[in-house]
């Protein structure tokens, strides 16, 4: 009996090790920061990322020309939302255009609407998107199309997932599975 | 009794038929594009191709009176996650004989540029496809949120739709 208590204890150290720290699909970032607030626009005017603070926010970085990864992520999280049910409300996706030119504040709360009536696409000036695309290491770049697509946009294909403690250190990759998604937002709400 | 004798043949015939209808042709299953709001000008449509005609084969074009203009467009993805679109190289996507040829979501598409209406879940799309030595043939894209079929619909399971 005695040689069991070692095993015992290192069993009872194991269980407490894997409920203080769920598995996460996701990619995790090795230092949790809190974000820097920031301000762009939106229909009504001017949205700031601090306007949803205490909720959990899904930040990516798009454009409404891309007819492929980007409504095919915002579909995903659309799906992801609705699935969290009565948690949805805690849980805001903000879209970023890579494409202010072309992206009119209207265009896109038309666009992200179609995906979830509370998702929200924000605008503004290149050099303040370019500033916060830089802070989330995320890449845009313009080149050429055909004359009828005219110029297309390369971006960061990367869902943000910014904490109720204003922190960000995870994020997800392209092409994630919808139950994975869904896994790891009830995990971050959980953490509160 | 007779009439029924009559279905169970005319119902055999058509399975066989189904079976080895593949033989010979060029076959394109689970055609279906993405939702997409009138606000987006652009869509993407998605299917799988198998060659079975016996000889090489490219897929050059495909029109929709749904889209202004349609190219043939394919995915890449650069250093971090970074993801780009161009057209085929030369415009057309290659059908070896025998092989199955996907367009799927970061891959290949056909791209519907200048979206004439909002795409809503459960439309019916017809698309016009043109094969340089099979000729022209029309499909018709479903409207779908994702490439995942709906689980719970009865005789959707199998991926050739
Ligand atoms: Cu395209």
């Amino acid at each position: 009996m005695k040689q069991l208590l070692p095993l015992f204890a290192f069993l009872l150290l194991l269980l407490a090790a894997c409920q203080s720290e769920p598995k996460y699909y996701g990619t995790l970032w090795p230092n949790p920061q809190e974000v820097a607030d920031f301000t762009l626009t939106g229909t009504a005017g001017p949205v700031s990322l601090s306007d949803y603070a205490g909720k959990v926010v899904l930040l990516y970085f798009g454009y409404t020309f891309c007819p492929d990864v980007c409504p095919g992520t915002l579909a995903d999280l659309g799906y992801v939302v609705r699935e969290l049910g009565r948690d949805a409300d805690k849980v805001q996706v903000l879209m970023i255009t890579v494409d202010p030119e072309r992206d009119t504040p209207e265009q896109l709360a038309e666009y992200m609407s179609h995906f979830h009536p509370s998702f929200v696409g924000l605008s503004g000036t290149e050099a303040e998107i370019a500033a916060i695309a830089a802070e989330y290491g995320v890449f845009y770049q313009r080149h050429e199309g055909t004359a009828a697509t005219g110029y297309l946009v390369d971006h960061t294909a990367r869902v943000f997932v910014i904490d109720q403690q204003g922190k960000y250190w995870l994020s997800f990759p392209f092409g994630m599975m919808r139950e994975q998604m869904k896994a790891d937002l009830q995990n971050v709400l959980r953490r509160g | 009794m007779r009439v029924r004798k009559l279905i169970y043949l005319l119902w055999a015939t058509a399975v066989f038929l189904a079976a080895c209808g593949g033989s010979g042709k060029m076959e394109v299953t689970n055609a279906w594009g993405r939702t997409s709001p009138a606000a987006a000008a652009n869509g993407a449509f998605y299917m799988t191709i198998t060659n079975n005609t016996g000889q090489d084969d490219k897929l050059l074009s495909a029109s929709a009176a749904a889209c202004a203009t349609v190219e043939l467009h394919e995915m890449y993805m650069r250093e971090n996650d970074v993801m780009g679109m161009r057209q085929v190289p030369d415009g057309y996507i290659p059908l070896p004989k025998g092989q199955t040829v996907e367009l799927k979501v970061g891959g290949l598409h056909v791209m519907c540029i200048n979206k004439q209406q909002e795409f809503m879940i459960g439309d019916t799309i017809p698309l016009t496809l043109q094969f340089e030595k099979a000729g022209t043939m029309e499909v018709t894209a479903e409207i779908r949120d994702s490439a995942e079929m709906p689980a719970n619909m009865p005789g959707m399971q199998h991926g050739g739709g």
